[in-house]
Order: structure tokens, then C-alpha cells, then sequence
């Protein structure tokens, strides 16, 4: 059990609104192994984000923990008080690198004092020192000193992330959650942030968290995949499990898999998911997946399928799996 | 064309308004307020007040620089109200060839602040000569006035009894004071010694004598002819009217109500004319880009520039403007209130894909202006005038308060006006210096409670949940 | 980068303003001249009077005939209007306003410029004392409303926000004066201090509580704008990304609202404050002439009811200078305030 940086068991996260309460992240359970990249992907609006937010206790109003536990490093810190997480948890056992840095960075703080504030909130060290910690992980992540005196403005969007990446390194945390880091940005440099993230993952023995709508970049970055429809988890596999393909995989997994064009196939058609996601203040009965199924059967609208273990660390909850 | 796009952007913000609750509370208000234009003859005394506001003759029969009734209500002394009496006996002699009718009047004064003044009514053809005399509850009666009264063919006279009758109050008062606590007679209100027990301190601590009081006219026929009928007396009031009366006799709730109309005009009229053009000229400004952006910015700076309430004082002294070029004057300048903001909305929207693919179709300048970028800013043109309207009201008071006003239209800003050179203030007039404000801080209150609430629905992220 | 920002705007604001001159004398000048030829005539007069009574009438014609050509001449009234405007405007634009025709100043004198001059402290004295106070208690009131956003003390505050809205100040000022003046005696009822004023520190405790009733007033009015304000662009700005990435870092809540939160907010709250100041420069006219407070307002009361139209253009004038002076000032601040401004764009 201790041997994973991160356990997560039947975490629910409810929002309630005035239209009704959103059932947005329905008992999942999941972990992460240390050093491992876990990536998890789905379409917008199927609960990631709620999730990782769920891991550092950030979740909006109004939006609760409703019910699960979280495990970082075997205890759950679920019951821990916001002042507790605020100087326990928070950037010193996970960390986290935001979606969008382009709104990520306070506009009236130089970087030097945005990344310095963090430092000396949680570490007791003096400024020189502090200063030199910076700088060290700046460069690691390919910025030169002078970048701590300027504005975020003053800065492109690729400098920015490189920021952020730093500063949610340089308090060494256990895990570190990315939240489509590489969204906002255009291609050139979104590889670029992918090599670097490849590069500390190796340098730092990161355990990282990886979210992304864009199974290209989870197939370079995961070793991993937690495949996420609707609130619920429908697929967990490695790389090639899922990528591989040869076994069955969840229907959905497998449309995902599909509308991705690839550079040496001749497509006639792209192909898609037909439909919507569903409202999640009432969600479709059984398995949640199955207005939108091809291979939908009876069974599929009045039970909700359980993640079952088809292959070594392979599981999906679809009625039509097929155990290896 | 644009008819149905102005119509689907004003259902669509009605029907957001009507969540938020204090936008519901300024319709409401809003609502009462038009409300009162409308049955204004129906609720006030005066129906002509606004139209013969500066006109004598019709307030004459009022009491002056009276309070409200309702003073009673919360004060240990009551306060005489107004009364009309019409009842009357009447006796008839003929004295020397004379016709002598003697016509006597009945009031019951149960009150501790005695009426400002009695005053005998009638219609009368030739030269009548009437004789004035009062009879107190404690049989004490006092001579007063002899009125003669002109000749005339007929015609309807009115005579005030009390104020005309100093002389008379101040001998019957002098009988009963001493000598040094006399006040000099011009000083004397007749009313107030009339009214009070006759003993040592009234003239300047006068008890209230209650009781049946007799007017008595006796009037004296010299001619054959000679007529005097549909004889009443009006006791006027020491106070009267729903806000009382100013000094020159105006029942105040009549120029309030009449004033609300002129409010609604000035501020809408104002606020809907700048702000239109106000968002077209930002909206243009932003589309056309380049030089002509460029160059409207900087005349739209230069009018921004300028200290509006002072230059329109200025302005007003100097070319003394009627109402609607008062408005004028306003709307010349109101309008860069919106043009940044609508401007850098304007420039946003310009970048949106459906405004390129206009220009593709062949759309001239004016339809992508005025047909796809103009409605869009139609709910935020509606806030913004909501919240102009107090605005312009407000400039309207200052400017009539100042004397620069036109005095032609009833305005609460003319009321402060005369209430001010009135001397209300020293005077402690409060019923003539609170209801004007407060009215115009009412309508302020309304279109506040509406503007922000449109402003809460366009700015969502302000919503706490 | 700063430097040529302020640079810039300040001569913005001095061209604006020269505009703003030219076209007040243009507007003008009709009503400046007529008073000016009044006056050549009374001066005209007045030298008769102490004429050579030996001269012969057609001689005293002649004499008047070239006295009021001379004055003419001086005043420029001889050459065609664009000359005579243009001569205006540059004597404006130099604070050059003539002669008042029956205000004095306090030492008598009949220069406009003097007689404004004196006004302008006091002004500045009973408005920048209200406006500080505003300021701070709408801070404060606007960032406890923001972090109960939707409580019971916002929906109160915001409702008293709606009462003032249209409330006139003067008209408050009025009720105020009825009731602490003349009801409950506990103010002077106007004026700078009392006749004869006091000297040493009685002097300045004079002076405070002749000055207390008017911001008292004007506090009453203000404050609520800004709290309100306040409320809404730091609730705007908590709503924000960079805010929440803070607090995942483990800022403490305290650092997040009075560093993050109102530091970003300053500029727009700023330049709302600043803008709605300056929007209440009409009112507070009519305001000290409520209170008989000497100041530039007061001194268009007394314009107005003297018909002394070069005061009025004068003080006109010099209103017009400071709003674009305070104008300027709010660019600059914003400016300062800014980073995006105050270091520029992208490197």
C-alpha cells in the first residue's frame, strides 16, 4: 500500500447548485506509483480537473468532497483543515502546474517575488539563499536570472509556463499534478514544454499527474492512462495496453482512439463521438456511456459497469469486456 | 430591420431582470412613480398646480409657510387645520332705510395653535359695507375690521379678516397685559391673540381658549340693489395640505406631484438621447479603426475634458436657457460617458469571425454597425441610462437651485430654489426643504436599484451564489 | 518608459486645454464684451466728471468720442472678432482674466485672478479632507463586503449605496444645517471660521469645526460609492486564475486579499475613485455655497447673483484647469500603478 505516492479510493465531489447538485466525480479510485506519469484524459466537462483540484483540497464553491479518501503517503488528508493543507500539503507534497499560465501569474508581482513568496512561506531560509534556489530551478527549466525582475506581461507564453513548471519544482514536492499545461499554447512550443517536462521527469524522479484532452501528447508523456467519461473512470492501463489496442478496450476509449487522425493512415473521414456529454445533474442510468455506445446492449442502460481487471494492471468497466 | 433586434434584446433582458429582487423593487417604484403622472389631478388638491404654479390668484385661499396636517399626530400642542364654514344664521333689520343682514358664523376651536388668519367670502353687487366683530367662548367680543367694499356690478370678494385687523387684536390685548410685556404692534398676529385666554402674558405666553367662537359680518345694504350672497368664512389653517404650504401660499404635495412628470421627462430624455449617442459613436469609433478612430478619440477627449456641471452654470447664466435647451445642453455633453467602454467592446467584437464574414458578403459599414454590433450592446445601453437618469435630474435640480433654471416648469429643483431664497432653511421650514430631495433622491434610489441590477445580470461573475 | 507616459499626458492634457479655452472665449465673447463696453462707458464717465468745467459741449462730445476710441483701442474692441477672441484666449491661457466689476477680494483688490486664487485653497482644503476620508472607509467597507459577498452586510451596504445614488449633496447639506445648526446647535451654520477668527491653535479648532458639518456631509454621501466599487472589482479579480494558483501555493488567505487581490484591483479602483471625484466637482459647488465655505463654488454663487461675468470666465476657467490637471494626475497614478504601463510591453 505504502509503495504509492498517491491512493485515491472512491472519491466522490459533488457541486451543488441552485439548478441541482452536479454529481461531478463519481467514486473513482485510482493511484500513482512513485516516479510513475499517470495521465488522465477525457473529453471537457467529464470531472479531471475536479479531480486534481479534489487532490489539493481546491475545489470552488459550490463544489464539496462528498465522500472517499486521498491518501498522500498513506495518510488521508481529507479530514486535515485548510490552515493544515495551506502549510502541509500545499506545494510541499503535491504541486501543481495550471491550466491556462497565461492568467496563472499575479499581473502586479515581479517573478522574483511571486516565486520568493512561495519559497518563504513554506521554507525558513533567507533571502540570498532563496534567491540562488530560484535561480537554479529558472535555468533548469531553460530561463535565464534575468527573467525574476520582470512582469508576466512581459513575458510569452511559453516563458510563463516555464515559470510556473519552476516554481511548482523548487520546493521538491512529492507529486506534481499538470493540468493541460500544453492547451494554451502553439505547437513549437508545446513541444518544447513536453521535452522539458520528459527531461525533469528523469532528472528529478517526478511522480506526476498529467491531464490532457490530446492522447498524442499522453502517449509521449504517460506511462500510464486513466481514461475518464462523465465523472466516472472507464478505462486504466499503460501505454501500449491502450495504445496497443490489440485487446478489447472500452468503446469509448476506442472512439478517442479513433478521431485521432494519424500521419500515415489514409482517412477519407475523421471520426467522431456522435452526441453530448451528459448533464451531470442527471446523469444516463446505468453506464453513463451508453446513450452515445455503438456496441450498446440491454444490459448497459440498467447497470452501471464496475472497473474490472481484465489484463496485469489493466482494468475497464464496460459490460462487453472480454477477460484475456 | 432593426426594430426586431432591439425587440429581442429587450425580452431577453426583461426576462433576466426579473430575477434579481431589488431590480424588482426600483420597477416598482418606477412603476408608482409613472403611476402618479398619470392621476396626478386625481391625488392632489390643486389639479392646476403645475400650470399655475407662479400664479397668485390661485393659491390665495391657502394658509402660509404652514406644515403638513399630520404634524398633529406627533405633537402634544394640535395645530388648527383649515375649515370652510359655510353654515350661517342670519337676521335681518332695516336700520334708518337701511337693509341690515346680520349673518353670524359658528367655530369650535378645540385646538392649541390658533388658524393664520379668517377669511369672510362673498358675492356682492353694489356697495356694500360690512362690519366685522368676534365673539370669544368667554363672552369677551372684539370689533373688528369695517370693510367698505367698492362698488361693483358683481363680483366675488374676499376679505381677511385677521391679518387686517392688527390694531383690533393689539388694543384688545393691551387691555389684559402689562405694559412691559407688550410687543410693538407690528409684531401683533391677530390669530394668535383672538384665540387666547384673555390675561397677563398674551402676547408672548398665549393659552389657548377653547370653545365656540362667533364670526359675525353685519352687513350693511345702502342701496336698493344692493346684494351680498353665497356668504362663507374660511379659517385658514395653522397647518394644511399633505407637505404643507410655502411662503407664497402653495400647497407643496401639489408641486411635488407635479414635479415627478418633469423629472422622468428630463432624466429619460436626457439619458436615452446621450447614451444612444453615446454607444454609436463608441461602436463607430471602434469599427472604423485607423485615422477615424484616432480622430474621434481625441474630440471625444476634449468634450471628457470639461467640468460639466460648471460650464452649464456658466452656460445657463449667460444664455438663460428654457427646459428643452437646458436638455440640449446636457445631452451635448453626457454623451462620452459610455464611449470607452462601448468601445473596447466594440473593438472585441470587430475581431469576431461573424463581422469578417459580413464585410465578405459585401455588407456596407452602417448595417454591420447598426445590425450586428449596436444590438449587442443594447442591454448594457439600457443599464447605462438607467443610471444616467439620476444623473441628469440631478443637474437639473442644481442648475434651478441656482436660480438659472427655467421658471416656467415646476421642477423640484425650483421648489429648493424658492425654498432657499424663501429662508426655509433658517426658518426650519422642513416640509419645504425634505420633500423635494428627498423626492429627487427617491427617483435616484429607482433607477440606482434598476441600473445595478441590469448591471449585476451583465456582470454574472459578480453573482454570489 | 514611464517618463515619456507622463510626459505625453501631461502635454495632452495642456493642449486639451488651450482647445477648451479657445472655445469658451469663442462661446463667450459675446457676453465678455458686452460687460467690458459697459464698463468703458462707466470709466468714460467717471473721467467726465472731473473734467474742465470750462469746456464747451461740443468739446466734451469730442473729448468722449476719442476717450472711448482709446479704450476701445487698449481692449482690442477696434479689430475684427477672430483677432478679438484669439486676444482673449491667450490672455486666459496666461490666467490674465481682467478686472472683476464688483467682486473684491479680500484685500479689495479687483483683479480676478487674485480674488480666484484666494478661493482655490479652501477648496482644495474642504474636498481633498472628504475625499481622503471616502477613500479610506470605501476600501475598507468594499473589501469586508467582498469577502462576505452576498451576506446580510453587503445586501444593507448595497441598499444604502441605491439611497444616496441620486441624493444631491446639497440638498443633504441642507437638512443637515436644519437639524445640527438650528435644531441641535451644534455646528456653525457656515463660513471658514468664525468673525473675529480666533489666533494660535484655537485658530485650527475653529477651522475644524467649521469645516466638520460640510465633510461630514460629504462623507456621508461618498463613502458608499467606493465601497461598492471596491466590492466588484475585487470580487472580479478573486474570481481569477492567478488568485487561485496563490492559494494553491499555500499563501495564506491574509497575503492573497490585501497583496494579490487589492494590488491588481488599485488601478481600476483608483481611476473609478479619481473619475467619480471629479464627476462631483459639479455638485460640490452649489455645496459650499450651502455653506457659505469660500471657495471657488461659493464664488460662482456670488458671480451668478452680482452678474460679475469676468469672475465667472475666470473661475470658469480655472475649474476647467484643475479637472484636467486631476485628469492628468489619474492617467499618471493609474500609470504608476500599472505595470503594464508603468514597464511596458513584451521584450
Amino acid at each position: 500500500m505504502s509503495d504509492y505516492k498517491l491512493e485515491v479510493n472512491h472519491l466522490k465531489i459533488n457541486y451543488f447548485t441552485r439548478k441541482g447538485t452536479v454529481d461531478a466525480v463519481s467514486e473513482i479510485s485510482f493511484n500513482l506509483k512513485e516516479g510513475e506519469t499517470l495521465g488522465i484524459v477525457g473529453e471537457s466537462g467529464c470531472g479531471k480537473t475536479t479531480t486534481v483540484l479534489g487532490l489539493m483540497k481546491m475545489v470552488s464553491p459550490p463544489g464539496k468532497i462528498t465522500g472517499g479518501e486521498i491518501l498522500l503517503g498513506g495518510k488521508d488528508i481529507i479530514p486535515l483543515s485548510e490552515n493544515e493543507m495551506r502549510k502541509k500539503v500545499r506545494w510541499v507534497k503535491a504541486s501543481m502546474v495550471f491550466q491556462g499560465a497565461m492568467n496563472c501569474l499575479t499581473p502586479v508581482y515581479t517573478i522574483e517575488k511571486q516565486m520568493m513568496e512561495t519559497i518563504q512561506e513554506h521554507k525558513n531560509i533567507e533571502r540570498l539563499q532563496a534567491k540562488k534556489c530560484i535561480i537554479n530551478y529558472l535555468n533548469l527549466v531553460g530561463l535565464s536570472e534575468d527573467i525574476i525582475r520582470r512582469y508576466p506581461h512581459e513575458l510569452s507564453g511559453g516563458m510563463k509556463q516555464r515559470v510556473v513548471i519552476a516554481t511548482a519544482l523548487f520546493l521538491e514536492p512529492e507529486i506534481v499534478i499538470c493540468d493541460e499545461p500544453t492547451t494554451a499554447l502553439d505547437v513549437v512550443v508545446q513541444a518544447q514544454i513536453i521535452n522539458l517536462i520528459k527531461r525533469l521527469k528523469k532528472k528529478l524522479g517526478l511522480s506526476v499527474i498529467f491531464i490532457t484532452h490530446d492522447l498524442a501528447t499522453e502517449a509521449e508523456v504517460a506511462d500510464r492512462l486513466v481514461v475518464m467519461y462523465a465523472g466516472k473512470i472507464v478505462e486504466i492501463g499503460t501505454n501500449e495496453q491502450i495504445y496497443g489496442g490489440k485487446n478489447s478496450v472500452h468503446p469509448y476509449t476506442q472512439k478517442l482512439l479513433m478521431s485521432t487522425p494519424r500521419l500515415h493512415e489514409k482517412i477519407k473521414e475523421l471520426s467522431f463521438i456522435p452526441g453530448t456529454p451528459p448533464d451531470l445533474i442527471a446523469p444516463p442510468s446505468g453506464c453513463r456511456f451508453h446513450p452515445r455506445c455503438t456496441e450498446v446492449m440491454e444490459r448497459c442502460s440498467k447497470e452501471g459497469p464496475p472497473l474490472i481487471e481484465i489484463e496485469n494492471e489493466h482494468w475497464v468497466a464496460c459490460w462487453r469486456n472480454r477477460y484475456v | 430591420m432593426k426594430w426586431i433586434d432591439i425587440k429581442t434584446g429587450l425580452q431577453e433582458f426583461w426576462k433576466e431582470l426579473k430575477e434579481v429582487k431589488f431590480g424588482i423593487a426600483g420597477l416598482i417604484l418606477l412603476f408608482i412613480f409613472i403611476l402618479i403622472v398619470f392621476i396626478n389631478p386625481y391625488i392632489v388638491p390643486f389639479p392646476e398646480g403645475s400650470s399655475r404654479w407662479r400664479d397668485i390668484g390661485y393659491w390665495v385661499d391657502n394658509p402660509r409657510s404652514v406644515p403638513p396636517i399630520w404634524v398633529n399626530w406627533f405633537s402634544s400642542l394640535k395645530y388648527a387645520p383649515s375649515l370652510t364654514v359655510h353654515d350661517y344664521s342670519i337676521s335681518e333689520e332695516q336700520i334708518g332705510g337701511m337693509k341690515v343682514k346680520e349673518v353670524v358664523f359658528s367655530y369650535n376651536y378645540s385646538y392649541d395653535i390658533p388658524p393664520t388668519d379668517i377669511i369672510f367670502h362673498c358675492h356682492y353687487q353694489g356697495s356694500p359695507v360690512i362690519i366685522f366683530s368676534m365673539e370669544r367662548p368667554d363672552n369677551e367680543v372684539i370689533e373688528l375690521i369695517k370693510k367698505p367694499l367698492p362698488l361693483s356690478e358683481g363680483e366675488k370678494i374676499r376679505v381677511a379678516i385677521g391679518r387686517a385687523s392688527k390694531i383690533e387684536a393689539y388694543n384688545f390685548g393691551s387691555k389684559f397685559d402689562r405694559e412691559e410685556d407688550r410687543i410693538s404692534r407690528d409684531m401683533v398676529v391677530p390669530t394668535k391673540i383672538f384665540f387666547s385666554e384673555a390675561k397677563v402674558g398674551i402676547f408672548r405666553n398665549p393659552i389657548p381658549l377653547k370653545g365656540v367662537y362667533k364670526v359675525t359680518a353685519m352687513i350693511i345694504l345702502p342701496g336698493e340693489d344692493d346684494r351680498v350672497e353665497d356668504a362663507h368664512i374660511s379659517f385658514l389653517g395653522s397647518v394644511s395640505g399633505l407637505l404643507g404650504t410655502d411662503n407664497s401660499r402653495r400647497d407643496i404635495w401639489s408641486g411635488i406631484a407635479a414635479g415627478v412628470k418633469w423629472a422622468l421627462i428630463i432624466g429619460s430624455l436626457t439619458a436615452f438621447i446621450s447614451v444612444s449617442v453615446g454607444v454609436i459613436y463608441g461602436v463607430t469609433s471602434a469599427y472604423l479603426g485607423g485615422w477615424q478612430d484616432a480622430l474621434m478619440q481625441r474630440i471625444f477627449e476634449i468634450f471628457r475634458s470639461v467640468p460639466l456641471l460648471p460650464l452649464l452654470i456658466v452656460m445657463s447664466a449667460v444664455f438663460k436657457p428654457n427646459i428643452w435647451a437646458l436638455i440640449l445642453m446636457m445631452c451635448i455633453f453626457f454623451w462620452v460617458g459610455p464611449v470607452k467602454t462601448v468601445r473596447s467592446i466594440g473593438l472585441q467584437i470587430k475581431e469576431e469571425t461573424f463581422i469578417e464574414a459580413s464585410r465578405a458578403f459585401g455588407a456596407s459599414s452602417s448595417r454591420i454597425i447598426f445590425k450586428h454590433m449596436v444590438p449587442l450592446l443594447i442591454p448594457y445601453a439600457f443599464a447605462m441610462m438607467a443610471l444616467y437618469i439620476p444623473g441628469a435630474i440631478l443637474y437639473e435640480a442644481t442648475i434651478s437651485l441656482l436660480g438659472l433654471g427655467d421658471a416656467t416648469v415646476v421642477t423640484w429643483g425650483q421648489i429648493l430654489h424658492d425654498a432657499m431664497t424663501g429662508g426655509a432653511v433658517l426658518q426650519g421650514m422642513w416640509w419645504w426643504v425634505v420633500p423635494p430631495g428627498l423626492s429627487i433622491a427617491l427617483v435616484g434610489m429607482t433607477f440606482a436599484l434598476i441600473g445595478f441590477a441590469m448591471d449585476k445580470i451583465l456582470h454574472p461573475k459578480l453573482r454570489t451564489r | 518608459m514611464y517618463w515619456k507616459y507622463c510626459v505625453g499626458r501631461i502635454l495632452n492634457g495642456i493642449v486639451i486645454y488651450a482647445i477648451l479655452i479657445f472655445i469658451f472665449s469663442t462661446l463667450f465673447n459675446a457676453t465678455m464684451e458686452q460687460t467690458l463696453t459697459a464698463r468703458i462707458e462707466e470709466e468714460v464717465r467717471a473721467e467726465m466728471m472731473s473734467l474742465d468745467t470750462r469746456m464747451t459741449p461740443e468739446e466734451v462730445n469730442r473729448y468722449i468720442m476719442e476717450r472711448k476710441a482709446d479704450k476701445y483701442r487698449l481692449y482690442r474692441l477696434d479689430k475684427p472678432t477672430w483677432k478679438r477672441i484669439i486676444w482673449r484666449a491667450t490672455n486666459a491661457l496666461t490666467f490674465n482674466f481682467g478686472r472683476a466689476t464688483i467682486i473684491r477680494s479680500s484685500a479689495g483688490e479687483t483683479d480676478v485672478w487674485t480674488i480666484i486664487s484666494e478661493c482655490i485653497p479652501r477648496t482644495i482644503l474642504l474636498f481633498t479632507t472628504a475625499i481622503f476620508i471616502n477613500i479610506i472607509l470605501g476600501l475598507w467597507l468594499g473589501l469586508k463586503k467582498a469577502q462576505r459577498a452576498g451576506g446580510l452586510m453587503d445586501k444593507t451596504t448595497s441598499i444604502g449605496t441605491m439611497i444616496v445614488y441620486g441624493m444631491p449633496s446639497w440638498w443633504l447639506g441642507m437638512i443637515m444645517i436644519m437639524f445640527f445648526v438650528y435644531t441641535v446647535k451644534i455646528f456653525p451654520s457656515g463660513g471658514l471660521h468664525s468673525m473675529p477668527p480666533p489666533v494660535g491653535w484655537a485658530y485650527y479648532i475653529d477651522l475644524l469645526h467649521h469645516m466638520a458639518l460640510p465633510v461630514l456631509t460629504l462623507v456621508v454621501i461618498g463613502f458608499w460609492g467606493g465601497a461598492f466599487l471596491t466590492r466588484n472589482i475585487v470580487l472580479g479579480i478573486l474570481q481569477e486564475d492567478y488568485i487561485m494558483a496563490a492559494r494553491a501555493r499555500g499563501i495564506p488567505e491574509r497575503k492573497v486579499l490585501y497583496g494579490h487581490a487589492m494590488r491588481t484591483a488599485a488601478p481600476p479602483i483608483v481611476t473609478m475613485a479619481l473619475l467619480s471625484l471629479l464627476a462631483s466637482v459639479g455638485g460640490n459647488i452649489i455645496f459650499e455655497g450651502i455653506f457659505s465655505w469660500p471657495g471657488l463654488g461659493n464664488l460662482y454663487w456670488i458671480a451668478i447673483e452680482q452678474n460679475d461675468v469676468p469672475v465667472l470666465m475666470g473661475n470658469l476657467s480655472i475649474t476647467t484647469a484643475l479637472y484636467i490637471g486631476g485628469l492628468v494626475l489619474l492617467d499618471l497614478i493609474y500609470g504608476f500603478l500599472d505595470p503594464r504601463i508603468k514597464v511596458g510591453g513584451k521584450r
